[in-house]
Protein backbone atom coordinates (compact mmCIF):
# COMPACT_ATOMS: atom_id res chain seq x y z
CA UNK A 1 0.00 0.00 0.00
CA UNK A 2 2.95 2.12 1.22
CA UNK A 3 4.79 1.20 -2.36
CA UNK A 4 1.98 1.95 -3.97
CA UNK A 5 1.21 5.74 -2.85
CA UNK A 6 5.02 6.44 -3.60
CA UNK A 7 4.40 5.26 -7.28
CA UNK A 8 1.29 7.34 -7.42
CA UNK A 9 1.44 10.78 -5.31
CA UNK A 10 4.22 12.11 -8.11
CA UNK A 11 0.97 12.02 -10.27
CA UNK A 12 -0.54 13.96 -7.84
CA UNK A 13 1.68 15.99 -7.16
CA UNK A 14 2.06 16.50 -11.04
CA UNK A 15 -1.65 17.53 -10.91
CA UNK A 16 -1.23 20.07 -8.53
CA UNK A 17 1.21 21.72 -10.16
CA UNK A 18 -0.17 21.73 -13.25
CA UNK A 19 -3.40 23.51 -12.11
CA UNK A 20 -1.35 25.87 -10.45
CA UNK A 21 0.82 26.81 -13.67
CA UNK A 22 -2.80 27.18 -15.43
CA UNK A 23 -4.77 28.95 -12.45
CA UNK A 24 -5.93 31.80 -14.58
CA UNK A 25 -6.90 29.76 -17.16
CA UNK A 26 -8.59 27.53 -15.32
CA UNK A 27 -10.04 30.19 -13.38
CA UNK A 28 -12.07 32.49 -16.37
CA UNK A 29 -13.15 29.04 -17.35
CA UNK A 30 -14.88 28.53 -14.29
CA UNK A 31 -16.35 31.86 -14.52
CA UNK A 32 -17.94 31.65 -17.79
CA UNK A 33 -18.82 27.86 -17.37
CA UNK A 34 -21.09 29.25 -14.23
CA UNK A 35 -22.61 32.32 -15.51
CA UNK A 36 -25.43 30.39 -16.18
CA UNK A 37 -26.10 29.42 -12.51
CA UNK A 38 -26.72 33.35 -12.21
CA UNK A 39 -29.69 33.09 -15.04
CA UNK A 40 -31.08 30.04 -13.10
CA UNK A 41 -30.93 32.08 -9.92
CA UNK A 42 -32.57 35.15 -11.59
CA UNK A 43 -35.48 32.54 -12.74
CA UNK A 44 -36.21 31.00 -9.55
CA UNK A 45 -36.42 34.41 -7.91
CA UNK A 46 -39.24 34.64 -10.36
CA UNK A 47 -40.79 31.37 -10.49
CA UNK A 48 -40.96 32.37 -6.76
CA UNK A 49 -42.12 35.54 -7.17
CA UNK A 50 -45.01 34.16 -9.62
CA UNK A 51 -46.08 31.19 -7.27
CA UNK A 52 -47.20 33.80 -4.22
CA UNK A 53 -45.95 30.25 -2.04
CA UNK A 54 -42.93 30.04 -0.86
CA UNK A 55 -42.58 25.93 -2.21
CA UNK A 56 -42.13 24.93 -5.41
CA UNK A 57 -42.97 21.25 -5.86
CA UNK A 58 -41.26 20.67 -2.33
CA UNK A 59 -38.29 22.74 -2.66
CA UNK A 60 -37.72 26.48 -0.70
CA UNK A 61 -36.64 29.26 -2.25
CA UNK A 62 -33.50 29.05 -0.19
CA UNK A 63 -32.95 25.32 -1.08
CA UNK A 64 -33.42 26.13 -4.79
CA UNK A 65 -30.59 28.77 -4.57
CA UNK A 66 -28.47 26.37 -2.80
CA UNK A 67 -29.19 23.82 -5.29
CA UNK A 68 -28.35 25.82 -8.21
CA UNK A 69 -24.66 27.28 -6.84
CA UNK A 70 -23.97 23.58 -5.32
CA UNK A 71 -24.84 21.88 -8.42
CA UNK A 72 -22.36 23.70 -10.51
CA UNK A 73 -19.22 23.46 -8.26
CA UNK A 74 -19.57 19.35 -7.60
CA UNK A 75 -20.33 19.20 -11.15
CA UNK A 76 -16.94 20.97 -11.59
CA UNK A 77 -15.12 18.69 -8.46
CA UNK A 78 -17.12 15.21 -10.22
CA UNK A 79 -16.37 15.58 -13.85
CA UNK A 80 -13.59 13.88 -14.86
CA UNK A 81 -12.08 15.08 -18.31
CA UNK A 82 -9.02 12.64 -18.27
CA UNK A 83 -10.53 10.54 -21.07
CA UNK A 84 -9.93 13.96 -23.35
CA UNK A 85 -5.93 13.32 -22.56
CA UNK A 86 -6.25 9.55 -22.82
CA UNK A 87 -8.26 10.15 -26.72
CA UNK A 88 -5.28 12.67 -27.66
CA UNK A 89 -2.69 10.25 -26.04
CA UNK A 90 -4.54 7.39 -28.81
CA UNK A 91 -4.76 9.58 -31.50
CA UNK A 92 -0.87 10.44 -31.40
CA UNK A 93 0.06 7.34 -29.88
CA UNK A 94 1.82 8.52 -26.64
CA UNK A 95 -0.48 6.36 -24.87
CA UNK A 96 2.25 3.57 -25.76
CA UNK A 97 4.57 5.58 -23.26
CA UNK A 98 2.14 5.06 -20.63
CA UNK A 99 1.56 1.32 -21.59
CA UNK A 100 4.94 0.12 -21.19
CA UNK A 101 5.69 1.38 -17.85
CA UNK A 102 4.70 -0.73 -14.86
CA UNK A 103 2.38 1.59 -13.67
CA UNK A 104 -1.33 0.76 -13.70
CA UNK A 105 -2.77 3.01 -16.71
CA UNK A 106 -6.16 3.72 -14.86
CA UNK A 107 -4.38 5.16 -11.75
CA UNK A 108 -1.89 6.87 -13.11
CA UNK A 109 -4.84 8.86 -14.82
CA UNK A 110 -6.59 8.81 -11.58
CA UNK A 111 -3.75 10.09 -9.16
CA UNK A 112 -2.95 12.94 -11.84
CA UNK A 113 -6.82 14.25 -11.61
CA UNK A 114 -6.85 14.18 -8.09
CA UNK A 115 -4.26 16.89 -7.68
CA UNK A 116 -6.46 19.15 -10.11
CA UNK A 117 -9.00 18.23 -7.46
CA UNK A 118 -7.55 19.18 -4.69
CA UNK A 119 -6.97 22.67 -6.14
CA UNK A 120 -10.65 23.24 -7.10
CA UNK A 121 -11.83 21.99 -3.72
CA UNK A 122 -9.74 24.49 -1.51
CA UNK A 123 -9.63 26.79 -4.35
CA UNK A 124 -13.21 27.44 -5.22
CA UNK A 125 -15.39 24.69 -3.47
CA UNK A 126 -14.68 25.90 0.07
CA UNK A 127 -15.01 29.37 -0.66
CA UNK A 128 -18.31 28.84 -2.42
CA UNK A 129 -19.82 26.76 0.53
CA UNK A 130 -19.09 29.30 2.74
CA UNK A 131 -20.53 32.14 0.78
CA UNK A 132 -23.63 29.61 0.88
CA UNK A 133 -23.92 29.44 4.55
CA UNK A 134 -23.47 32.77 4.97
CA UNK A 135 -26.08 33.45 2.42
CA UNK A 136 -27.89 30.30 4.53
CA UNK A 137 -27.76 32.22 7.90
CA UNK A 138 -28.51 35.65 6.53
CA UNK A 139 -31.69 33.93 4.82
CA UNK A 140 -32.57 32.22 7.74
CA UNK A 141 -30.86 33.87 10.97
CA UNK A 142 -29.95 30.55 12.34
CA UNK A 143 -26.65 28.26 11.04
CA UNK A 144 -27.59 25.30 9.73
CA UNK A 145 -24.50 23.86 8.76
CA UNK A 146 -24.48 20.59 10.47
CA UNK A 147 -20.49 18.55 10.39
CA UNK A 148 -21.69 15.26 10.10
CA UNK A 149 -24.04 15.65 6.99
CA UNK A 150 -20.85 17.67 5.52
CA UNK A 151 -19.02 14.87 5.87
CA UNK A 152 -21.71 13.06 4.81
CA UNK A 153 -21.61 15.37 1.73
CA UNK A 154 -17.85 15.08 1.33
CA UNK A 155 -17.73 11.34 1.20
CA UNK A 156 -20.85 10.83 -1.14
CA UNK A 157 -18.63 13.76 -3.89
CA UNK A 158 -15.75 11.12 -3.40
CA UNK A 159 -18.32 8.10 -4.38
CA UNK A 160 -19.29 10.46 -7.15
CA UNK A 161 -16.29 11.14 -8.50
CA UNK A 162 -14.81 7.83 -8.69
CA UNK A 163 -18.45 6.81 -10.31
CA UNK A 164 -17.51 9.43 -12.69
CA UNK A 165 -14.00 8.63 -13.41
CA UNK A 166 -15.05 5.04 -14.61
CA UNK A 167 -17.59 6.18 -16.54
CA UNK A 168 -15.06 8.31 -18.71
CA UNK A 169 -12.37 5.92 -18.56
CA UNK A 170 -15.32 3.65 -20.44
CA UNK A 171 -16.08 6.42 -22.45
CA UNK A 172 -12.31 7.26 -23.52
CA UNK A 173 -11.40 3.68 -23.94
CA UNK A 174 -13.99 4.44 -27.08
CA UNK A 175 -11.78 6.36 -28.92
CA UNK A 176 -9.59 3.34 -29.65
CA UNK A 177 -12.43 1.84 -31.45
CA UNK A 178 -13.52 5.44 -33.39
CA UNK A 179 -10.55 7.50 -33.73
CA UNK A 180 -12.20 10.52 -33.00
CA UNK A 181 -14.59 11.27 -30.05
CA UNK A 182 -15.48 15.29 -30.01
CA UNK A 183 -18.89 15.01 -30.78
CA UNK A 184 -19.10 12.11 -28.63
CA UNK A 185 -18.12 13.81 -25.62
CA UNK A 186 -20.02 16.96 -26.84
CA UNK A 187 -23.00 14.53 -26.71
CA UNK A 188 -22.08 12.85 -23.38
CA UNK A 189 -22.19 16.36 -21.99
CA UNK A 190 -25.69 17.38 -22.64
CA UNK A 191 -26.99 14.28 -21.79
CA UNK A 192 -25.22 14.08 -18.45
CA UNK A 193 -26.60 17.48 -17.72
CA UNK A 194 -30.28 16.06 -18.01
CA UNK A 195 -29.18 12.38 -16.24
CA UNK A 196 -27.44 13.72 -13.40
CA UNK A 197 -30.04 16.03 -12.30
CA UNK A 198 -27.53 18.80 -11.95
CA UNK A 199 -29.87 21.33 -14.19
CA UNK A 200 -33.35 20.23 -13.47
CA UNK A 201 -33.75 18.33 -10.07
CA UNK A 202 -34.53 14.67 -10.48
CA UNK A 203 -37.38 15.17 -8.25
CA UNK A 204 -39.20 17.60 -10.42
CA UNK A 205 -39.34 14.77 -13.14
CA UNK A 206 -42.96 12.49 -13.12
CA UNK A 207 -42.71 9.15 -11.10
CA UNK A 208 -41.63 6.21 -12.77
CA UNK A 209 -38.69 8.43 -14.86
CA UNK A 210 -37.79 9.37 -11.22
CA UNK A 211 -37.12 6.25 -10.04
CA UNK A 212 -35.28 5.28 -13.16
CA UNK A 213 -32.91 8.55 -13.14
CA UNK A 214 -32.32 7.84 -9.31
CA UNK A 215 -31.46 4.35 -9.75
CA UNK A 216 -28.71 4.95 -12.82
CA UNK A 217 -25.57 6.07 -11.92
CA UNK A 218 -25.29 9.50 -13.60
CA UNK A 219 -27.80 10.81 -10.28
CA UNK A 220 -24.83 8.98 -8.09
CA UNK A 221 -22.58 11.34 -9.77
CA UNK A 222 -24.03 14.90 -8.24
CA UNK A 223 -27.21 14.52 -7.62
CA UNK A 224 -26.69 12.31 -4.55
CA UNK A 225 -24.25 14.96 -2.74
CA UNK A 226 -26.15 17.98 -3.23
CA UNK A 227 -29.12 16.38 -1.78
CA UNK A 228 -26.98 15.43 1.20
CA UNK A 229 -26.03 18.95 1.53
CA UNK A 230 -29.18 20.56 1.50
CA UNK A 231 -30.46 18.21 3.76
CA UNK A 232 -33.55 16.68 1.50
CA UNK A 233 -32.14 13.25 2.32
CA UNK A 234 -33.19 11.68 6.02
CA UNK A 235 -30.79 9.45 7.81
CA UNK A 236 -32.27 6.18 5.74
CA UNK A 237 -32.36 7.64 2.49
CA UNK A 238 -28.60 9.10 2.73
CA UNK A 239 -27.86 5.39 3.61
CA UNK A 240 -29.37 3.83 0.43
CA UNK A 241 -28.01 6.42 -2.07
CA UNK A 242 -24.35 5.81 -0.65
CA UNK A 243 -24.90 2.16 -0.69
CA UNK A 244 -26.02 2.53 -4.17
CA UNK A 245 -22.64 5.33 -4.93
CA UNK A 246 -20.76 1.96 -3.62
CA UNK A 247 -22.43 -0.59 -6.43
CA UNK A 248 -21.69 1.58 -8.85
CA UNK A 249 -18.52 2.21 -8.08
CA UNK A 250 -17.92 -1.37 -8.64
CA UNK A 251 -19.72 -2.25 -11.37
CA UNK A 252 -18.61 0.44 -13.19
CA UNK A 253 -14.68 -0.38 -12.23
CA UNK A 254 -14.88 -3.76 -13.94
CA UNK A 255 -16.99 -2.33 -16.79
CA UNK A 256 -14.02 -0.14 -17.07
CA UNK A 257 -11.65 -3.30 -16.92
CA UNK A 258 -13.22 -5.46 -19.55
CA UNK A 259 -13.75 -2.51 -22.07
CA UNK A 260 -10.17 -2.17 -21.44
CA UNK A 261 -9.00 -5.60 -22.59
CA UNK A 262 -11.06 -5.83 -25.69
CA UNK A 263 -9.78 -2.30 -26.43
CA UNK A 264 -6.00 -3.22 -25.79
CA UNK A 265 -6.54 -5.68 -28.32
CA UNK A 266 -7.49 -3.15 -30.92
CA UNK A 267 -5.14 -0.82 -30.66
CA UNK A 268 -3.49 0.65 -33.42
CA UNK A 269 -0.92 3.14 -33.13
CA UNK A 270 -1.41 5.97 -34.98
CA UNK A 271 2.33 7.32 -36.16
CA UNK A 272 4.40 8.16 -32.90
CA UNK B 1 -17.95 43.00 -58.07
CA UNK B 2 -15.69 41.27 -59.62
CA UNK B 3 -13.95 40.94 -56.15
CA UNK B 4 -17.01 39.82 -54.58
CA UNK B 5 -17.15 37.12 -57.24
CA UNK B 6 -13.86 36.28 -56.51
CA UNK B 7 -14.79 35.17 -52.85
CA UNK B 8 -17.93 33.47 -53.04
CA UNK B 9 -16.11 31.48 -55.27
CA UNK B 10 -13.62 30.89 -53.14
CA UNK B 11 -15.96 30.41 -50.05
CA UNK B 12 -17.52 27.75 -52.03
CA UNK B 13 -14.21 25.83 -52.22
CA UNK B 14 -12.99 26.76 -48.88
CA UNK B 15 -16.73 24.94 -47.85
CA UNK B 16 -15.96 21.93 -50.34
CA UNK B 17 -12.78 21.25 -48.58
CA UNK B 18 -14.43 21.44 -44.94
CA UNK B 19 -16.96 19.23 -46.09
CA UNK B 20 -14.95 16.94 -46.95
CA UNK B 21 -13.01 16.99 -43.57
CA UNK B 22 -16.46 16.41 -42.06
CA UNK B 23 -17.06 13.41 -44.30
CA UNK B 24 -14.18 11.73 -42.45
CA UNK B 25 -15.93 12.13 -38.99
CA UNK B 26 -19.55 11.89 -39.93
CA UNK B 27 -21.07 9.90 -37.46
CA UNK B 28 -18.88 12.09 -34.74
CA UNK B 29 -20.29 15.47 -36.22
CA UNK B 30 -23.63 14.34 -36.22
CA UNK B 31 -23.52 13.69 -32.67
CA UNK B 32 -22.10 16.99 -32.09
CA UNK B 33 -25.10 18.39 -33.31
CA UNK B 34 -27.66 16.38 -31.35
CA UNK B 35 -25.35 17.45 -28.67
CA UNK B 36 -27.07 21.36 -29.58
CA UNK B 37 -30.00 20.35 -29.98
CA UNK B 38 -30.47 18.17 -26.91
CA UNK B 39 -28.76 20.83 -24.53
CA UNK B 40 -31.22 23.31 -25.64
CA UNK B 41 -34.21 21.08 -25.23
CA UNK B 42 -33.29 20.42 -21.61
CA UNK B 43 -34.06 24.02 -21.02
CA UNK B 44 -37.24 23.59 -23.12
CA UNK B 45 -38.06 20.80 -20.76
CA UNK B 46 -37.41 23.12 -18.05
CA UNK B 47 -39.56 26.01 -18.95
CA UNK B 48 -42.32 23.08 -19.16
CA UNK B 49 -42.12 21.91 -15.30
CA UNK B 50 -41.92 25.71 -14.51
CA UNK B 51 -45.49 25.95 -16.65
CA UNK B 52 -47.02 23.23 -14.90
CA UNK B 53 -46.86 25.01 -11.23
CA UNK B 54 -47.54 28.42 -12.19
CA UNK B 55 -49.66 30.80 -14.98
CA UNK B 56 -47.20 33.32 -15.91
CA UNK B 57 -43.46 34.15 -15.33
CA UNK B 58 -43.02 37.95 -14.63
CA UNK B 59 -46.01 38.66 -16.59
CA UNK B 60 -45.46 36.80 -19.61
CA UNK B 61 -47.25 33.31 -20.92
CA UNK B 62 -45.87 29.96 -21.29
CA UNK B 63 -46.50 30.46 -25.36
CA UNK B 64 -44.69 33.80 -24.60
CA UNK B 65 -41.46 32.71 -22.95
CA UNK B 66 -40.95 29.91 -25.51
CA UNK B 67 -41.17 32.30 -28.47
CA UNK B 68 -38.74 34.30 -27.30
CA UNK B 69 -36.75 31.33 -26.57
CA UNK B 70 -36.89 29.94 -29.81
CA UNK B 71 -36.22 33.39 -31.35
CA UNK B 72 -33.07 34.03 -29.54
CA UNK B 73 -31.40 30.77 -30.82
CA UNK B 74 -31.91 31.49 -34.67
CA UNK B 75 -29.12 34.45 -34.87
CA UNK B 76 -26.75 32.32 -31.98
CA UNK B 77 -27.48 29.44 -34.38
CA UNK B 78 -26.61 31.49 -37.51
CA UNK B 79 -23.23 32.85 -36.39
CA UNK B 80 -22.46 29.31 -34.98
CA UNK B 81 -22.77 28.26 -38.55
CA UNK B 82 -20.87 30.62 -40.63
CA UNK B 83 -17.96 31.82 -37.98
CA UNK B 84 -17.40 29.50 -35.43
CA UNK B 85 -13.46 29.36 -36.74
CA UNK B 86 -13.29 32.04 -34.20
CA UNK B 87 -13.53 30.08 -31.47
CA UNK B 88 -10.45 28.43 -32.87
CA UNK B 89 -8.45 31.54 -32.86
CA UNK B 90 -9.18 32.28 -29.43
CA UNK B 91 -8.09 28.88 -28.02
CA UNK B 92 -5.19 27.29 -30.76
CA UNK B 93 -4.61 28.33 -33.82
CA UNK B 94 -2.40 31.75 -32.61
CA UNK B 95 -1.38 30.00 -29.72
CA UNK B 96 0.29 27.12 -32.04
CA UNK B 97 1.79 29.36 -34.45
CA UNK B 98 -0.50 28.12 -37.33
CA UNK B 99 -1.97 31.87 -37.66
CA UNK B 100 0.87 32.93 -39.84
CA UNK B 101 -1.02 31.24 -43.17
CA UNK B 102 -3.79 33.54 -42.80
CA UNK B 103 -1.10 36.44 -43.22
CA UNK B 104 0.61 35.17 -46.51
CA UNK B 105 -2.60 34.70 -48.38
CA UNK B 106 -3.85 37.20 -50.73
CA UNK B 107 -7.10 37.81 -49.05
CA UNK B 108 -8.18 39.51 -45.73
CA UNK B 109 -7.13 37.55 -42.86
CA UNK B 110 -10.73 37.82 -40.93
CA UNK B 111 -12.68 36.81 -44.33
CA UNK B 112 -9.99 33.89 -44.78
CA UNK B 113 -11.14 32.84 -41.04
CA UNK B 114 -14.33 32.91 -40.93
CA UNK B 115 -14.76 31.30 -44.57
CA UNK B 116 -12.75 28.24 -44.17
CA UNK B 117 -15.52 26.87 -41.73
CA UNK B 118 -18.89 25.97 -41.90
CA UNK B 119 -19.95 24.55 -38.44
CA UNK B 120 -22.94 22.15 -39.16
CA UNK B 121 -23.49 21.45 -35.14
CA UNK B 122 -25.43 24.91 -35.61
CA UNK B 123 -28.39 23.19 -37.60
CA UNK B 124 -29.30 21.33 -33.80
CA UNK B 125 -29.84 25.18 -32.53
CA UNK B 126 -31.10 27.02 -35.71
CA UNK B 127 -33.83 23.74 -36.52
CA UNK B 128 -34.92 23.77 -33.30
CA UNK B 129 -35.45 27.94 -32.85
CA UNK B 130 -36.97 27.71 -36.00
CA UNK B 131 -39.17 24.94 -35.01
CA UNK B 132 -40.08 27.11 -31.78
CA UNK B 133 -40.82 30.13 -32.87
CA UNK B 134 -43.05 28.31 -35.78
CA UNK B 135 -44.86 26.42 -33.52
CA UNK B 136 -45.87 29.34 -31.46
CA UNK B 137 -46.37 31.52 -34.08
CA UNK B 138 -50.62 31.16 -33.59
CA UNK B 139 -50.59 30.94 -30.04
CA UNK B 140 -49.27 34.47 -29.64
CA UNK B 141 -51.24 35.87 -32.22
CA UNK B 142 -48.22 37.09 -34.37
CA UNK B 143 -49.78 38.71 -36.99
CA UNK B 144 -46.95 40.49 -39.35
CA UNK B 145 -47.60 43.01 -42.18
CA UNK B 146 -45.23 42.45 -45.34
CA UNK B 147 -42.69 45.68 -43.99
CA UNK B 148 -42.78 43.56 -40.80
CA UNK B 149 -42.29 40.41 -41.90
CA UNK B 150 -38.82 41.76 -43.70
CA UNK B 151 -37.95 43.65 -40.81
CA UNK B 152 -38.47 40.53 -38.93
CA UNK B 153 -35.77 38.49 -41.27
CA UNK B 154 -33.59 41.79 -41.47
CA UNK B 155 -33.39 42.15 -37.19
CA UNK B 156 -32.49 38.08 -37.15
CA UNK B 157 -29.53 38.84 -39.36
CA UNK B 158 -28.34 42.12 -37.45
CA UNK B 159 -28.53 40.02 -34.32
CA UNK B 160 -26.24 37.32 -35.74
CA UNK B 161 -24.07 39.94 -36.19
CA UNK B 162 -23.94 41.37 -32.45
CA UNK B 163 -22.53 37.25 -31.83
CA UNK B 164 -20.01 38.01 -34.60
CA UNK B 165 -19.26 40.95 -33.63
CA UNK B 166 -18.22 40.19 -29.57
CA UNK B 167 -16.74 36.89 -30.87
CA UNK B 168 -14.58 38.67 -33.27
CA UNK B 169 -13.65 41.05 -30.47
CA UNK B 170 -12.80 38.71 -27.85
CA UNK B 171 -10.80 36.30 -30.25
CA UNK B 172 -8.74 39.27 -31.80
CA UNK B 173 -7.25 39.58 -28.09
CA UNK B 174 -5.59 36.54 -28.77
CA UNK B 175 -3.44 38.58 -31.63
CA UNK B 176 -1.91 40.12 -28.33
CA UNK B 177 -1.95 37.21 -25.33
CA UNK B 178 -1.88 34.40 -27.87
CA UNK B 179 -4.84 32.62 -26.15
CA UNK B 180 -7.96 34.05 -25.54
CA UNK B 181 -10.47 31.17 -25.70
CA UNK B 182 -11.65 31.77 -22.15
CA UNK B 183 -12.96 35.61 -22.34
CA UNK B 184 -14.65 34.51 -25.34
CA UNK B 185 -16.05 32.17 -23.32
CA UNK B 186 -16.92 34.42 -20.80
CA UNK B 187 -18.37 37.11 -23.16
CA UNK B 188 -20.38 34.48 -25.30
CA UNK B 189 -21.52 32.01 -22.35
CA UNK B 190 -23.79 35.55 -21.31
CA UNK B 191 -26.14 34.99 -24.09
CA UNK B 192 -27.60 32.41 -21.71
CA UNK B 193 -29.31 35.85 -19.96
CA UNK B 194 -30.80 36.89 -23.62
CA UNK B 195 -32.71 34.00 -23.72
CA UNK B 196 -35.59 34.79 -20.68
CA UNK B 197 -37.27 38.22 -20.41
CA UNK B 198 -34.54 40.95 -18.90
CA UNK B 199 -37.14 42.16 -16.61
CA UNK B 200 -36.57 38.87 -14.15
CA UNK B 201 -32.64 40.05 -13.67
CA UNK B 202 -31.50 42.69 -11.12
CA UNK B 203 -30.47 46.93 -12.38
CA UNK B 204 -26.55 45.52 -13.07
CA UNK B 205 -27.24 42.28 -15.08
CA UNK B 206 -29.92 43.89 -17.30
CA UNK B 207 -27.71 47.06 -18.21
CA UNK B 208 -25.13 44.72 -19.08
CA UNK B 209 -26.92 43.02 -21.16
CA UNK B 210 -28.36 45.55 -22.85
CA UNK B 211 -25.34 48.23 -23.00
CA UNK B 212 -22.20 46.48 -22.90
CA UNK B 213 -22.42 42.86 -24.10
CA UNK B 214 -25.81 43.63 -25.81
CA UNK B 215 -27.11 40.16 -25.70
CA UNK B 216 -30.85 41.26 -24.91
CA UNK B 217 -30.74 42.67 -28.01
CA UNK B 218 -30.33 39.25 -30.09
CA UNK B 219 -33.54 38.27 -28.32
CA UNK B 220 -35.60 39.53 -25.76
CA UNK B 221 -36.26 43.48 -27.17
CA UNK B 222 -36.63 42.33 -30.65
CA UNK B 223 -39.12 39.44 -30.15
CA UNK B 224 -40.61 41.71 -27.87
CA UNK B 225 -41.36 44.00 -30.03
CA UNK B 226 -43.10 41.39 -32.68
CA UNK B 227 -45.07 40.71 -29.76
CA UNK B 228 -46.49 43.81 -28.06
CA UNK B 229 -45.16 46.25 -31.87
CA UNK B 230 -44.41 48.77 -28.91
CA UNK B 231 -41.23 50.81 -29.10
CA UNK B 232 -39.58 50.11 -32.28
CA UNK B 233 -36.97 52.99 -32.12
CA UNK B 234 -35.60 51.20 -29.19
CA UNK B 235 -36.18 47.58 -29.70
CA UNK B 236 -35.51 46.63 -33.30
CA UNK B 237 -33.22 50.38 -33.94
CA UNK B 238 -31.20 49.23 -30.58
CA UNK B 239 -30.52 45.41 -32.50
CA UNK B 240 -28.94 47.59 -35.71
CA UNK B 241 -26.97 49.93 -33.64
CA UNK B 242 -25.35 47.62 -32.00
CA UNK B 243 -24.62 45.44 -34.01
CA UNK B 244 -23.33 47.93 -36.15
CA UNK B 245 -20.94 49.52 -33.33
CA UNK B 246 -19.96 45.83 -32.45
CA UNK B 247 -18.79 45.21 -36.09
CA UNK B 248 -17.01 48.02 -36.72
CA UNK B 249 -14.89 48.13 -33.02
CA UNK B 250 -14.43 44.19 -33.93
CA UNK B 251 -13.16 44.85 -36.72
CA UNK B 252 -10.81 47.89 -35.69
CA UNK B 253 -9.49 45.30 -33.05
CA UNK B 254 -8.84 42.86 -35.74
CA UNK B 255 -6.85 44.98 -37.70
CA UNK B 256 -5.19 46.72 -34.51
CA UNK B 257 -4.34 43.00 -33.64
CA UNK B 258 -2.67 42.04 -36.33
CA UNK B 259 -0.50 45.20 -36.68
CA UNK B 260 0.71 44.27 -33.17
CA UNK B 261 0.96 39.85 -33.71
CA UNK B 262 3.60 38.19 -33.07
CA UNK B 263 4.25 34.61 -34.91
CA UNK B 264 4.56 32.28 -31.72
CA UNK B 265 5.19 29.22 -33.80
CA UNK B 266 9.05 28.15 -34.39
Amino acid sequence: MKKKLKIYLPFTRAGIQRMMAYRMNFSLFFIGESLYCFVMYFLWQAIFNANHTERFMGFTRLEMVLFVFLSNIITFLVNSDMMEDLGTEIKDGSIIMRMIKPINLDFSFLFMELGTKIVILIGIGLPIVLGLEIYRYCMTGCILFDIGRFLLFLLSTILGYWISFYLNLCFGFMAFFFNNIWGFSMLKQALLKFLTGSMIPIAFMPALLQKVLNLLPFASMSYTPVMIYIGKYDRLQILQSIGLQLIWVIIIYGLSRAIWKIATDHLTVQGG
Amino acid sequence: MKQIRRILRLYRIFIGQHLKRLMEYKVDFLAGAIAFLLGQLINILFINIIFSQIPTLAGWRYEEIVFIYGFSLIPKGLDHLLTDNLWKVGWFIVRKGDFDKYLTRPINPLLHVIMEEFQVDAFGELLLGIVLVSMMWQKVNMHLSFIEAVLFVGVILFAALIYTGLKIISSAIALWIKQSGQIMQIVYMSNDFAKYPTTIYNGLIRSIITYILPFAFTAYYPALYFLTKKDPLFNLGGTVIASIILFAVGYKVWCRGLKAYESAGS
